[in-house]
């Protein structure tokens, strides 16, 4: 059943009586209402709870592990093999009373998250037991495997979110440790189908935002790790599609909404802003593209065909959400899915001119200008202020970097500088003059 | 309750316990059947998040020596066989090594990290030594208030006796038993001091 927040039920309820008097609504009506809305609100203290219980499960399981990593050398082997098995014998316990008992979400992601912590203690303590080496990759993959069922079992968000960290903590201790993090694009499969599956079925509960964030978020983390870069800059085009990808995804599922409430968009918007500000320096543009190739033991050979190709599905996923969300009239639509293509261009360029830094820096440059324009535009027109911030942020940040920057010569940086503040000046007047017009006709 | 969710999580559960039971029965069978070496260790005290303070072991043998000259085509981390002898002191190194299997005799399962180079003060040049290993014994765990003074406990011993770790080797799989400094358990010598 639909419920209301306890915010919108006391609004209505300050409401209802100015309608009654107001003559808008019957006595009756308004009693109705107010009976309804009454049975109908949803407590926030039940994310209270949740928080709560996850909170306590998460210290809990985290105060065991410590327990053991204190290493209580008193206890024979044996009974030392026999505690191991304990936390994970009381995590099951509890997950299967989350189950029998059908117990609401604190139960769920409480037991869940406890049982995800003590399988990690259990296969932590048998390592020191044994004096297992420092095999971290191994350690991390163990544990994200063993609780990634959880995940879909008690339908435990803490679990899912735990396992995205431990498949980015393995992917960071792979590189290390074997130079490669290939498999993350196949260990971070299930959670993309059980995000697809919370999508479908509810795309508005708090929960499915969380777990969107925590992709999102995995992805960005991963992708950096696990990308081999023997073909060097090759990133800027699968950054710029995953972050562009995502915030189209926002326009997708949530429409116009902003902030909290559509985390992708602000996610991808947020996202493409902190790249398009790192392509505006030339450094990025230097020595990269299939000319500047890298191989040895931290580039394999087969990371162009494994980068080329996650470059690609990144690519076709950004080109499915904006064949869904683009919008000619919205300006946000548009350059979020202007972004890439300019990314995939500049680094074409860069990778077949030599001297092309420069120039693509300068595209950069007149992207991110125009990025904080428009916002500022947008937020002037609807009056949202953190539309106008944003915007303002964005072009005092550029203009702040450009003017100690030493890339770009005095007379270059001045006369462009002595421009834009013309054509910024010759706005306001042309929008003043237009004001006044408008003042005196009305 | 849903039966079939009780069932996938009942074979979760398994599946969890599975893992461990397999993990321990493993490195018991290591320590109860295997072959026991010694190798000559430098210990040091670092800390894991997960499983606590543990004594970092650096061996003497921690590479196959190779004759110079002689070539190699391994490639990183490529799994390899290390062949264990004892010398005349009695402490364990690494003779030989094969890609394949050995019939007899002791050996460990390993991966190649690269050359092994020694500085030659004589001709101030660096020579190829050997082949390094990955050694799957590097960690000895020990109570948190105990491994910093195991660590002074070595290091008083290693200045005029020798160290060493007890490492049981089957089926080319290595478990550490215990690690020894004045001829005595770093768990005594740890505990005493």
């Amino acid at each position: 059943m639909r419920k209301v927040s306890d915010r919108h039920r006391q609004w209505l309820m300050r409401e209802l009586p100015i309608l009654e008097s107001a003559g808008i609504l019957s006595p009756e009506k308004s009693g109705e209402m107010r009976t309804y809305y009454e049975a109908n609100t949803r407590s926030g203290l039940h994310w209270a709870v949740v928080a709560f219980a996850v909170l306590g499960s998460l210290l809990i399981g985290s105060g065991i592990i410590l327990l053991f990593a204190h290493n209580w050398d008193a206890f024979t082997r044996p009974t030392r093999a026999v505690l191991s098995a304990l936390p994970l014998a009381l995590g099951a316990a509890l997950s299967a009373a989350a189950l029998l008992k059908n117990r609401g979400t604190a139960w769920r992601e409480a037991a869940g998250l406890f049982h995800a912590l003590a399988v990690g203690a259990s296969i932590a303590l048998i390592g020191q037991t044994y004096h297992l080496s420092g095999d971290m990759p191994g350690f991390l993959l163990s544990w994200a495997l063993l609780v990634l069922p959880l995940s879909f079992l008690l339908r435990s968000t803490g679990v899912y979110l735990l396992y995205l960290a431990l498949v980015c903590g393995w992917s960071g201790a792979a590189q290390d440790t074997y130079g490669q993090a290939a498999a993350f694009w196949l260990l971070i499969l299930p959670a993309t189908l059980r995000l697809a599956y919370l999508l479908r079925t509810n795309r508005d509960n708090v929960e499915t935002a969380i777990s969107l964030a925590g992709l999102l978020a995995a992805l960005c983390v991963g992708t950096g790790i696990a990308f081999e870069r023997t073909v060097p800059g090759l990133w800027i085009v699968a950054y710029s599609a995953l972050l562009s990808g995502a915030g189209l995804l926002g326009f997708c599922l949530y429409g116009e909404r902003e902030g909290w409430n559509n985390l992708p968009k602000t996610f991808g918007v947020i996202g493409m802003t902190v790249l398009a500000y790192l392509f505006t320096w030339t450094d990025m543009w230097h020595a990269i593209g299939w000319e500047h190739l890298r191989y040895g033991q931290q580039h394999r050979l087969w990371g162009v065909w494994l980068d080329s190709g996650v470059t690609l599905a990144l690519l076709a996923g950004w080109a499915l959400a904006a064949a869904k969300a683009f919008r000619r009239d919205s300006i946000e639509t548009v350059t979020l899915a202007v972004f890439p293509l300019l990314s995939t261009l500049c680094f074409v360029i860069a990778s077949l001119a030599l001297e092309a830094d420069p120039l693509n820096a300068l595209i950069f440059n007149a992207f991110l200008l125009c990025l904080g324009i428009m916002y500022i535009v947008l937020g002037c027109r609807s009056g949202k202020l953190r539309q106008l911030n944003g915007g303002m942020a964005i072009v005092s940040l550029l203009l702040v970097t450009r003017f100690f920057d030493t890339d770009f010569d005095y007379l270059t940086r001045g006369l462009v500088f002595i421009g834009l503040g013309t054509v910024f000046l010759t706005v306001n007047l042309v929008i003043a003059r237009r004001k006044k017009q408008k003042e005196l006709a009305a | 309750m849903n039966k079939s969710l009780a069932i996938l999580l009942g074979a979760l559960v398994v599946a969890q316990f599975a893992v461990l039971a397999s993990m321990i029965h493993g490195k018991e069978r290591i320590l109860r059947e295997g072959e026991a070496f010694q190798f000559k260790t430098q210990p040091i005290d670092p800390a894991d998040p997960f499983r606590g303070r543990y004594v970092r072991l650096g061996f003497e043998a921690d590479h196959i020596p190779l004759a110079q000259g002689v070539a190699t085509d391994l490639e990183y981390r490529e799994t390899l066989y290390a062949t264990i002898t004892n010398d005349e002191a009695g402490f364990a190194r690494f003779s030989g090594w094969s890609r394949e299997r050995p019939a007899a005799g002791a050996f460990l399962k390993t991966r190649y990290l690269g050359e092994h180079s020694e500085w030659d003060q004589a001709t101030t040049k660096s020579t190829r030594t050997g082949l390094s290993i990955a050694l799957p014994f590097d960690r000895y765990y020990m109570d948190e208030a105990k491994a910093p003074r195991a660590e002074q406990a070595v290091r008083d011993a290693t200045r005029s006796t020798n160290c060493w770790a007890t490492v049981r080797i089957l089926n080319g799989k290595a478990v550490v038993e215990d690690v020894f400094a004045q001829g005595q358990s770093l768990r005594t010598l740890a505990a005493r001091k």
